[in-house]
């Protein structure tokens, strides 16, 4: 008579290689920030079409990491470089075993961008 | 026997209710305040907090980032965005804008169901 041993179907935790890593994904951002925004102007018309491309892209490049089962969500910020005051803030309630963030800068003489 | 996938009740981000704790989050801690580069600091981490301390308090399984950004009125201007990988059906975005004379406010909160 053979024993059948159960395994663990259900993974909660990701394991070590496919966990979110900040460096990488902050590598992945510079780089996408870098190609869009190279010699870019702040133009009112064009810059929700940058604003969104960024997103999606960045989004798209995140899909394709070894990081399984992980929901992501990237927000770009671009602002003019107009001498005002600028303060972002971000608070997250989630698990710090097992979640993280990224964040990357880009700026120029016309315009600021921010992603997280 | 039947299995049940979804939590009963709760089984979505519910947009209304955390766009009234934004407002009063934003309104409580702005107030009829004027920019002030020194104090900008406080007030977006005064507002973030709130807002979190608030969606912990509705003890539903949810994960939250909350973000806000204070911007003065100098004519510039700003873009946002945000694009989401996650599960449409149980998970949700809300953001909120706000603005006095001197400044502008907008806060969002995610959320994804555990």
């Amino acid at each position: 008579m053979h024993e059948v041993q159960e395994e663990a179907s259900y993974h909660i935790r990701p394991n070590f290689k496919n966990k979110f890593r900040p460096v990488v994904v902050k590598k992945i951002i510079d780089s996408v920030l870098q190609e869009k925004l190279e010699g870019a102007v702040y133009d009112s018309d064009k810059i929700s079409d940058y604003v969104s491309s960024i997103t999606d892209q960045v989004k798209q490049k995140l899909k394709e990491e070894t990081m399984d089962r992980y929901k992501f969500i990237v927000q770009v910020v671009i602002g003019e470089h107009r001498g005002a005051g600028f303060k972002m803030a971000c608070r997250c309630f989630w698990d710090s075993d097992t979640d993280n963030y990224a964040q990357a800068s880009y700026s120029n003489d016309t315009l600021f961008c921010t992603t997280t | 026997m039947t299995e049940e996938t979804q939590p009963d009740g709760q089984g979505s981000f519910v947009v209304e209710e955390v766009n009234s704790i934004i407002k009063e989050a934003i309104e409580a801690t702005l107030q009829t305040a004027a920019y002030q580069h020194s104090r900008v600091a406080q007030w977006t981490s005064g507002i973030t907090e709130h807002c979190l301390k608030r969606l912990a308090g509705l003890h539903r399984p949810f994960k939250y980032i909350v973000t806000c950004i204070i911007m003065q009125k100098n004519g510039a201007g700003l873009h946002t965005a945000s694009s989401c990988y996650w599960d449409n059906t149980s998970d949700g975005s809300c953001s909120y804008r706000w603005e006095n004379k001197t400044m502008y406010c907008i806060c969002s909160v995610f959320g994804c169901m555990i």
